[in-house]
């Protein structure tokens, strides 16, 4: 049960962006994922420094991937929901240590 | 759905409580790790009692959705796909005990297939905090 091949690729989207996404990463070799209701916290202030609109209402899209695909399902997230999309996505993976119920 | 160190069916944290044992060099002898469980909301506090007679301090436990579709779900028969994702802060040592446990419960629980990973902590700040996160006595005094 002990296992590193995994990673847990956590994306953070816009709400309602989690089925694009989750159509890109599955052209990229991922299964499913998972999709957790959130809110974003940004404030006023750094809205207007970096110009950009922060829409409060999040989803966070959990996916767990084989290691050797990993980088290919964070390529396709970026182009399919990154900063220049209206996803508005950001995405980072955490190796995982232990994997339980995936055979 | 939150829930914050209630023991319900199994024995209390207090009652297994451990001394931290006393290590050269080193403030934190138990590692942590954060243990996420998905599975299916309806199973979610069964899920979250089992991991908490583990020595689990501290748990809380999010609403979540699958990503199938609607033409795959139908096609399975099922109505929708709604998840519970528990996350869980477990000391190391018990890991080995609770992911087999899992594990045997995802195969043999009617409607509690799920996915569980660990992912460990790398720091934290506030003894009392990690003796709690611990479940564990005898912590340094004051906040180093």
């Amino acid at each position: 049960m002990s296992d590193k091949s995994y990673e847990m690729i956590f994306c953070i989207i816009n709400s309602g962006f989690s089925e694009t996404v989750m159509d890109a990463a599955r052209e990229a070799g991922a299964r499913g994922g998972t999709v957790i209701r959130a809110r974003g916290t940004a404030g006023k202030e750094a809205e207007e420094i970096f110009q950009i609109t922060i829409h409060p209402d999040k989803e966070v899209l959990m996916i767990l991937v084989p290691k050797e695909i990993k980088d290919a399902v964070l390529d396709a997230v970026y182009k399919s929901a990154g900063m220049s999309t209206a996803g508005q996505g950001i995405a980072f993976s955490m190796t995982v240590n232990r994997t339980v119920g995936l055979n | 759905m939150a829930i914050f160190g209630k023991n319900k069916k199994t024995g209390s944290a207090a009652e297994t409580r451990v001394e931290i044992p006393a290590q050269n060099g080193s403030v934190a002898p138990f590692r942590l790790e954060l243990l996420i469980t998905i599975v299916e909301k309806n199973k979610a506090e069964f899920y979250a009692d089992l991991i908490q007679s583990f020595e689990c301090n501290f748990q809380f436990t999010a609403p979540a959705h699958g990503t199938a579709k609607a033409d795959i779900l139908h096609y399975l028969g099922l109505a929708d796909t709604d998840k519970a994702v528990i996350f869980s802060v477990v000391r190391e040592d018990k890991l080995d005990d609770l992911t087999y446990m899992l594990d045997n419960k995802f195969r043999t629980v009617r409607g509690g297939k799920g996915v569980a990973v660990t992912v460990p902590f790398t720091s934290m700040i506030g003894t009392s905090v990690y003796a709690f996160l611990c479940n564990a006595v005898n912590t340094v005094k004051g906040d180093e």
